[in-house]
C-alpha cells in the first residue's frame, strides 16, 4: 500500500530552431518504484504533453545575425498563457537553440536568459551532439531501438544541419552532425537565390558548385547539388567515405567511424516534408522559399539506394523540443545528502575519478587519484577554482564501511587543501551510497562546506550537470548535458 | 581474426599468463580448482540473436539462459544451486561470533529458543527474553534511551558476520548528523522480530532498531534486515513496523542502509510514529 | 457421536470432532505448535481409528466452526446438494475411502457424490488415506477448465512461468518469461508475484504482459498476483487481466487477516467477469497453503488440514480456472521437513481435486526448512502421477525475489518426457508452431530465450 502512487511535475521544452521555435509543455510523472521494505527509489514513469504550441517563425533582427529577443520573449509569455502554466509551477525542463541559430552572436545569452526565465528548475542546452540525441528521443527512434535487433539512427534535419544519432538496443553509440538543411540555400519561385549559408559554403565551393545570391539556378542544377549534398552524407553514414575533421559538410561528430546501420528515421522539418510530392520545377521547390522539399525527396532517395530500411518517425518538426521538454530530466537516488540552500545548482563540469572495487580499499592509490584528479583540474580551469564543480565517483559497487570513511577523508581534505575558497563540494555517486558518503563528509567537513552528495547518476567526463531542487524531501531532478564530440 | 584482435589477444595471454605466476603457485594450481563466478556460468551455446543472451542476464537476477542437457540443467547450473543451497542452510545453522561482538562491545542475552530445532519449529518462544535476559538488561542498560539498537541473528547468523561491521557504524554516524542519542545497545541470540515488544517493555526506548539475519535466500545467504519501531510494547501490531530488507553486500548496501535509518529513526521521533503511520 | 476407543488395552477418549481431527493427521510441526496434536504415535492412530467409524452425518451435525459464526462455513454449507448428501448420510468415513478407491468409481461417480460432501468430509477422509491412496484417488478425478484456453485434461501437465524480479523491473520480468516459454512453460498462467503493490506498478505488469502475449500469439493468460483490491484498481485504470487473484484462508477471521472477505471477492467477481480480457468462463486464480490461519492467529483450535480443505470449500464458489496450494512456503513452524511437505502436497491436491477444482501446486521449501530440491523433484513425480493441473515453474527453481525454491522449467519438462505428458493443448499447437516442441518433445532450440528477441 502505497498513499502516493505518482505526482507529477511540470517540464516545459523551448526549442529555437534555424526556422522555426517550438514551445512544448509536458507533465512528468514520478512514482515510487521500490517496496515498503527497501530503500526508496522513485522513477519517471510517465511523460505525457499537454501543450504544443504552433511552429513559429524564429525572429531575427534585419541583419539575421541575432535573434530578436523582444519578439521571441513576447510569444513564449504568450505560450504560457494559453498553455495555463505559470512559469512559477514549472520545475523541469529545457531550451535549446538548434541548427544554424546556435551560432547566431547573442545565441548563448539569449539561451541563459531564457532558461532562468523559464521555470525553477529550466537549464539551457546547446550543442549538436545534444540535440542530436534529444531529437532521436523525441522522434520515436530510441523506443524502437529498444524493440528491433540493429542500429537505429536518428537523421533531424533542419533549417541549418542534419544532427544523426545512433542507437542499439536503447543505448547511445554516438552522434554526428552536418552541413545538410533545408534553409541553407534560399530562393524564390522564380529560381532566384536569395540567401547562401555560409557554413555551406566551404562544401559548395569544394565541389565546384558557384552560386551566387540575387543569380537564378534552374531546377536540374538545384537538384544536382541537393542530390549531391545527400549522396555525400549518405556515404559518410554508410562508411563508404571515411570520417575525416576537415571534411567540409561534418559540423562535428563524435565518431571516428560509423557503425553499420540498419533502419533509418527522419525527423526535423525535413521529415515532415516527407509526406509531401517530390517536387518537379522549381516553383514546386521553392514554396518555402527554400530548397527543403527538394532535401527531404532527395535524402528519401539516397536512403532507399544505400538500402537502409525507412522507418516513419512518430514525431517529426517537434522531435527536439519533445526530446528537450520530456526527455532531459531524470531523477537521481532517493536516499542523497543535499544542502537545499544551495540548490538548484546549474552548469557544473564533472571531475571523474574512477575507482574499482578493489582499487578503492588501496588507500594510497585512492589519495592520489584524487589528488592527480584535482591538481589537474586545478591547471585546466586556472584562476576559476571558485567555479563549483562535481565530483563523479564511479565503479564501486560495493564499499565498506571503514574505507568509505577513508575515501570521504581523503576527499575533504584534499577539497579542502586545492578548493579552499569553494563553499561547496558536490559528489555524484554512480551506485547507492551517496547518503553514506553524504554524511561522512558532513562530519569530516564540520559545516565548514556545504555538501551535495547525489547518487544513481552516470555522467561522463567532459559533460555538465544541473542539480534542481528537491522533490517530495528525498531526490533531485538532474539534467545531463554530454557535450562529447571531437571538433565544433 | 584482425591484427588488432590478434594484438589484444596477446595482451590478454600474457597478462593472465603475469597475473598466474604471481598468485598462483604452480604445483598448487595442478591439485586445486580456482572457481570465480564466471568458472559457474553456463551458456546458450547457438543463441539465435547472440548479444541478446547477456542482455537478457543482465537485467535479472533469475537464473536465466542456462542451457541444458536433454531436459535437465546443466551440472555447473546444478552445482552452483547446490552450493547456494548449502550456504543458505549453515547460515540458520550457525553462530555469530564472540569476537564481533566483542569488536562493537555488544553484550549478549537469549531469547526462550533452548535450540535450534525448538526455534525453527516454536517462533513464539524467539520472542520472549528469558527471566536471565531481562536481569542483565536491566542492570546493564540506560533506561528510556532516545534510540536503542538490539542485533540479533535470527535465521542467519552470517547476516551479522557480513554486515555488522559496515552498517553499524554507519548508522552511528546517522545518529550523529541526525542529533540522536543512543542507549546501551547488546546482541540477542534466538531472536524473532517480535522480541524488539520485549525489550521495549523493559527499556522504554522512544524508537527501537532491531537488526537481524533473514531467512536465507539463494541470491545471498547473508541477507539482513533493520526493523524499527516507535515505542514498541507487548501488541505492537506489525503494521505499526518499519523495516530495510534485503541489505547486503548485493542488494542494498549496508553503509547506504545504516544512513538511511538514521533518517527514519529522526522521522519516527519528530513524526511520534512508525510503520504505516510514518510518513516518509 | 462415539468419541471412545479402546486399543490394544488403552483407552482413548476424545472431547470432541475437532480433537480427533487434529490428532488423527500425519505429525505436522504448524498442529503441534497450535498445541492440538497427538501426543504419540498410538494416540494419532487412536484418532484415526474414531475418525474411520464416524459417519459423514456425524461430521455435519458437529461443525467445528458453526455457520452462525463464520461465513466461510456458511459457504461451505450452502454448497451441500441435500438429496446427494442425504444418500451418503450414514456412510461412514472409511467406506467414502473404500468407495473413492473402488475400481467402478470413476471420475462420474466422484463428481456426483462431491456435491454431497463438505470440505469438512474431505478432510476426514484425507487423514484415513496413505500417500498412494492420495494419488491414486486424486489420477481419477479430472478437472477442466476454461480461461482464454482449457487445461487441466488426462494426459496435460501445464506449468505457470512465475518470472518474478526483486524489484519489479519489467524487462527482468520479460527476461524470465521468455526462458519459461523457450522450455514450454507457461501454458496455465504467466503469472508474477509484485514486490510494489501499487495500481500503478501491478497495471504497468499486467499491460507488459498482455502485450507480450499478443505480440506472439501466445495461447495462455496473464495474472499479477497482488492485493485483490490492488488488481481491482488497476483494473478500472485500464490495466488489462485474464485473472484475478487472492490467497484465501479457511475462516472469517483468517480472511480479514488477508484483507478479504465473501462480500468483497464477490464484488471482484462482478468486475473481472465485467471487465476481465479473458473469454472466460473462469476467471480466477487462488492460493492457499497450509498453516495460513494459524499464522493469523485465526485457527479457531481447528487443525490445519481441515482449514486447508475449508479454503477449497470458499474457492469453489468463484469456479476458478485454476487453485494452487503453495505447499512449503510458510515455513517450518508449519510443515518442518520434506516428509511434512511432501504429505502435505499430496493432501491438498487430493482435497481440491475432490472439491472439484483445477488444482496445482507449488512444490516448494525455504532454506530454513528440513528439505532441499531432491525433495522436491520426489514430490514432483508423485504430483504429476496424481494427475495435477499444473505445477510453478521457475527458472533454475530460485526465486529471486520471494527467496525460496520451487521447481524449474527443466523439471517441468522432465516431468512431460518422463510420465509422457504434454503441455495443454492449443500452447503445445504454438510451441510446435514457434518450432519449440515437436512430438511432445522439446526440439533442439528450447531453452533460447532469445527466440523472443
Amino acid at each position: 500500500m502505497s498513499r502516493v502512487e505518482g505526482q507529477s511535475i511540470i517540464s516545459v521544452g523551448i526549442d529555437i530552431g534555424t526556422s522555426t521555435t517550438k514551445f512544448i509543455v509536458s507533465h512528468l510523472k514520478y512514482a515510487k518504484v521500490s517496496s515498503h521494505f527497501s530503500l526508496p527509489r522513485y522513477e519517471i514513469v510517465e511523460r505525457k504533453i499537454v501543450y504544443e504550441s504552433p511552429m513559429y517563425l524564429t525572429p531575427l533582427k534585419e541583419k539575421r545575425d541575432e535573434i530578436d529577443l523582444k519578439t521571441l520573449t513576447g510569444w513564449l509569455e504568450e505560450q504560457y498563457k494559453k498553455a495555463g502554466v505559470n512559469v512559477s509551477e514549472v520545475k523541469s525542463g529545457a531550451v535549446i537553440i538548434t541548427g544554424e541559430t546556435a551560432t547566431k552572436k547573442n545565441a548563448e545569452s539569449i539561451l541563459h536568459y531564457l532558461a532562468e526565465k523559464s521555470g525553477d528548475f529550466v537549464v539551457a542546452i546547446a550543442g549538436a551532439s545534444l540535440e542530436a540525441l534529444l531529437a532521436g528521443k523525441g522522434s520515436g527512434a530510441f523506443l524502437r531501438s529498444k524493440e528491433v535487433k540493429g542500429t537505429v539512427a536518428n537523421i533531424d534535419i533542419g533549417g541549418g544541419t542534419a544532427n544523426v544519432v545512433l542507437f542499439r538496443r536503447g543505448k547511445v553509440l554516438g552522434t554526428i552532425t552536418y552541413h545538410v538543411g533545408g534553409r541553407l540555400i534560399e530562393l524564390d519561385q522564380n529560381g532566384e537565390i536569395t540567401f547562401i549559408s555560409p557554413s555551406i559554403e566551404p562544401w559548395l565551393h569544394s565541389k565546384n558548385y558557384r552560386l551566387e545570391v540575387k543569380k537564378k539556378i534552374c531546377f536540374k542544377e538545384m537538384q544536382q547539388i541537393v542530390q549531391e549534398m545527400c549522396k555525400d552524407m549518405l556515404n559518410s553514414l554508410t562508411g563508404q567515405k571515411l570520417i575525416r575533421l576537415d571534411d567540409s559538410l561534418i559540423h562535428s561528430t563524435s565518431f571516428q567511424v560509423i557503425p553499420p546501420i540498419d533502419e533509418v528515421m527522419i525527423s526535423g522539418g525535413i521529415g515532415q516534408l516527407l509526406e509531401k510530392e517530390a517536387p518537379k520545377t522549381i516553383y514546386d521547390t521553392a514554396v518555402y522559399g527554400d530548397i527543403g522539399p527538394l532535401l527531404a525527396h532527395e535524402v528519401v532517395k539516397e536512403i532507399e539506394n544505400c538500402s537502409l530500411k525507412l522507418i516513419k518517425a512518430t514525431q517529426t518538426s517537434r522531435a527536439t523540443v519533445i526530446g528537450a521538454g520530456m526527455q532531459s530530466a531524470e531523477i537521481s537516488g532517493a536516499t542523497i545528502h543535499v544542502a537545499p540552500s544551495r540548490l538548484p545548482i546549474r552548469n557544473l563540469p564533472i571531475m571523474m575519478i574512477e575507482l574499482d572495487n578493489e582499487q578503492i580499499k588501496n588507500r594510497d592509490y585512492v589519495y592520489e587519484q584524487i589528488k592527480h584528479a584535482m591538481i589537474e583540474w586545478k591547471q585546466y580551469f586556472q584562476g576559476e577554482q571558485e567555479i563549483p564543480f562535481a565530483i563523479h565517483i564511479r565503479g564501486i559497487s560495493y564499499c565498506s564501511y571503514a574505507v568509505l570513511k577513508e575515501v570521504a577523508k581523503i576527499l575533504f581534505s584534499l577539497y579542502e587543501k586545492y578548493f579552499p575558497r569553494n563553499p561547496v563540494l558536490v559528489v555524484i555517486c554512480e551506485n547507492d551510497i551517496a547518503k553514506a558518503l553524504g554524511q561522512l563528509l558532513v562530519l569530516q567537513s564540520n559545516n565548514k562546506v556545504d555538501i551535495i552528495s547525489i547518487d544513481q547518476v552516470v555522467v561522463e567526463q567532459g559533460d555538465y550537470i544541473d542539480i534542481g531542487e528537491t522533490i517530495n524531501q528525498s531526490m533531485v531532478p538532474v539534467v545531463i548535458k554530454t557535450l562529447a564530440f571531437m571538433k565544433n | 581474426m584482425n591484427q588488432a584482435d590478434i594484438q589484444q589477444e596477446k595482451l590478454i595471454m600474457e597478462l593472465q599468463t603475469k597475473i598466474s605466476d604471481k598468485i598462483i603457485d604452480k604445483d598448487e594450481d595442478e591439485k586445486s580448482f580456482h572457481y570465480t563466478v564466471v568458472d559457474w556460468s553456463t551458456y546458450v551455446p547457438n543463441p539465435k540473436f547472440p548479444e541478446g543472451i547477456d542482455e537478457l542476464r543482465k537485467v535479472t537476477p533469475a537464473r536465466i539462459g542456462v542451457w541444458r542437457t536433454g531436459t535437465r540443467p546443466l551440472t555447473k547450473t546444478i552445482l552452483k544451486l547446490q552450493l547456494d543451497h548449502a550456504a543458505a542452510v549453515d547460515a540458520v545453522n550457525g553462530e555469530v561470533s564472540d569476537s564481533l561482538l566483542k569488536e562493537f562491545n555488544l553484550f549478549t542475552v537469549e531469547t526462550c529458543y533452548e535450540n535450534k530445532e525448538v526455534y525453527l519449529k516454536r517462533p513464539d518462544k524467539g520472542r520472549v527474553l528469558t527471566e536471565e535476559a531481562v536481569k542483565m538488561i536491566q542492570e546493564k542498560c540506560v533506561k528510556n534511551p532516545q534510540v536503542q539498537i538490539v542485533v540479533s541473528d535470527g535465521l542467519s547468523a552470517s547476516a551479522i558476520e557480513a554486515n555488522l561491521r559496515d552498517i553499524y557504524p554507519a548508522l552511528l554516524d546517522a545518529l550523529e548528523v541526525n542529533g540522536l542519542t543512543q542507549g546501551t545497545p547488546f546482541f540477542v541470540k534466538g531472536g524473532r522480530v517480535a522480541c524488539m515488544d520485549h525489550i521495549g517493555e523493559i527499556l522504554q526506548p522512544e524508537v527501537l532498531v532491531l537488526l537481524i539475519g533473514e531467512r536465507p535466500g539463494l541470491v545471498s545467504a547473508n541477507s539482513m534486515s533493520a526493523y524499527m519501531c516507535y515505542r514498541p510494547r507487548k501488541g505492537t501490531i506489525e503494521s505499526e513496523r518499519t523495516v530495510i530488507s534485503n541489505i547486503h553486500s548485493g542488494g542494498t548496501l549496508p553503509v547506504e542502509a545504516g544512513a538511511y535509518i538514521g533518517t527514519i529513526l529522526r522521522k519516527m521521533i519528530d513524526q511520534k510514529a512508525s510503520g504505516l503511520h510514518l510518513e516518509l | 457421536m462415539k468419541t471412545t476407543i479402546t486399543l490394544m488395552g488403552k483407552t482413548y477418549q476424545f472431547k470432541s470432532l475437532k480433537e480427533i481431527m487434529a490428532k488423527a493427521n500425519e505429525e505436522k510441526s504448524g498442529d503441534q505448535l497450535a498445541g492440538i496434536h497427538a501426543q504419540d504415535a498410538q494416540e494419532r492412530i487412536a484418532a484415526r481409528h474414531v475418525l474411520s467409524e464416524l459417519t459423514l452425518a456425524d461430521i455435519r451435525n458437529n461443525p467445528l466452526l458453526p455457520p452462525e459464526e463464520d461465513e466461510v462455513s456458511r459457504v461451505i454449507e450452502e454448497g451441500v446438494n441435500e438429496k446427494i448428501y442425504a444418500s451418503i448420510r450414514n456412510w461412514t468415513v472409511a467406506e467414502l475411502r473404500e468407495y473413492l478407491l473402488s475400481p467402478n468409481v470413476t471420475n462420474n461417480e466422484i463428481t456426483h457424490i462431491r456435491r454431497g460432501l463438505t470440505s469438512e468430509m474431505i478432510a476426514a477422509v484425507t487423514k484415513i488415506m496413505t500417500n498412494l491412496d492420495l494419488i491414486q484417488a486424486a489420477s481419477k478425478i479430472t478437472v477442466e477448465t476454461r480461461c482464454n484456453t482449457t487445461i487441466g485434461q488426462k494426459g496435460r501437465l501445464a506449468g505457470r512461468a512465475q518470472p518474478n524480479h526483486p524489484n519489479d523491473n519489467l524487462q527482468g520480468i520479460k527476461a524470465a518469461i521468455f526462458e519459461a516459454l523457450s522450455y514450454g512453460v507457461g501454458d496455465a498462467v504467466i503469472g508474477i508475484n509484485p514486490v510494489i503493490d501499487t495500481a500503478d506498478s501491478v497495471k504497468a505488469i499486467l499491460n507488459m504482459t498482455k502485450e507480450l502475449i499478443e505480440k506472439w500469439n501466445i495461447p495462455t493468460q496473464n495474472c499479477v498476483l497482488a492485493h485483490v483490491t490492488t488488481q481491482m484498481r488497476a483494473i478500472k485504470q485500464g490495466g488489462s487481466a485474464d485473472l484475478l487473484f487472492q490467497s484465501l484462508a479457511g475462516t472469517e477471521q483468517g480472511n480479514k487477516a488477508f484483507g478479504i472477505s465473501v462480500e468483497l471477492l464477490d464484488e471482484a467477481n462482478e468486475l473481472i467477469l465485467k471487465e476481465g480480457t479473458a473469454a472466460g468462463p473462469n476467471v480466477w486464480y487462488f492460493e492457499t497453503g497450509q498453516g495460513s490461519e494459524l499464522s493469523a492467529d485465526a485457527h479457531h483450535g481447528i487443525d490445519q488440514l481441515t482449514l486447508e480443505a475449508r479454503c477449497y470449500g470458499l474457492a469453489k464458489r468463484y469456479k476458478p480456472f485454476i487453485v494452487n496450494t503453495v505447499v512449503g512456503f510458510i515455513g517450518p513452524e508449519y510443515l518442518y521437513n520434506s516428509k511434512q511437505v511432501i504429505r502435505a502436497g499430496l493432501e491438498d491436491h487430493f482435497m481440491g481435486k475432490l472439491h472439484g477444482l483445477p488444482m496445482g501446486v507449488d512444490v516448494c521449501y525455504t532454506n530454513h526448512m528440513k528439505a532441499d530440491q531432491n525433495d522436491m523433484e520426489n514430490l514432483a513425480v508423485l504430483l504429476a502421477a496424481a494427475g495435477v493441473n499444473f505445477l510453478i515453474g521457475v527458472a533454475m527453481a530460485d526465486d529471486c525475489m520471494l527467496n525460496y525454491q520451487s521447481l524449474s522449467f527443466h523439471d517441468i519438462a522432465t516431468l512431460r518426457e518422463l510420465l509422457h505428458m504434454r503441455p495443454a493443448p492449443e500452447f503445445e499447437r504454438w510451441l510446435e508452431k514457434m518450432g519449440i516442441m515437436e512430438n511432445g518433445k522439446l526440439t533442439s532450440i528450447a531453452g533460447d530465450p532469445t527466440l523472443f528477441l
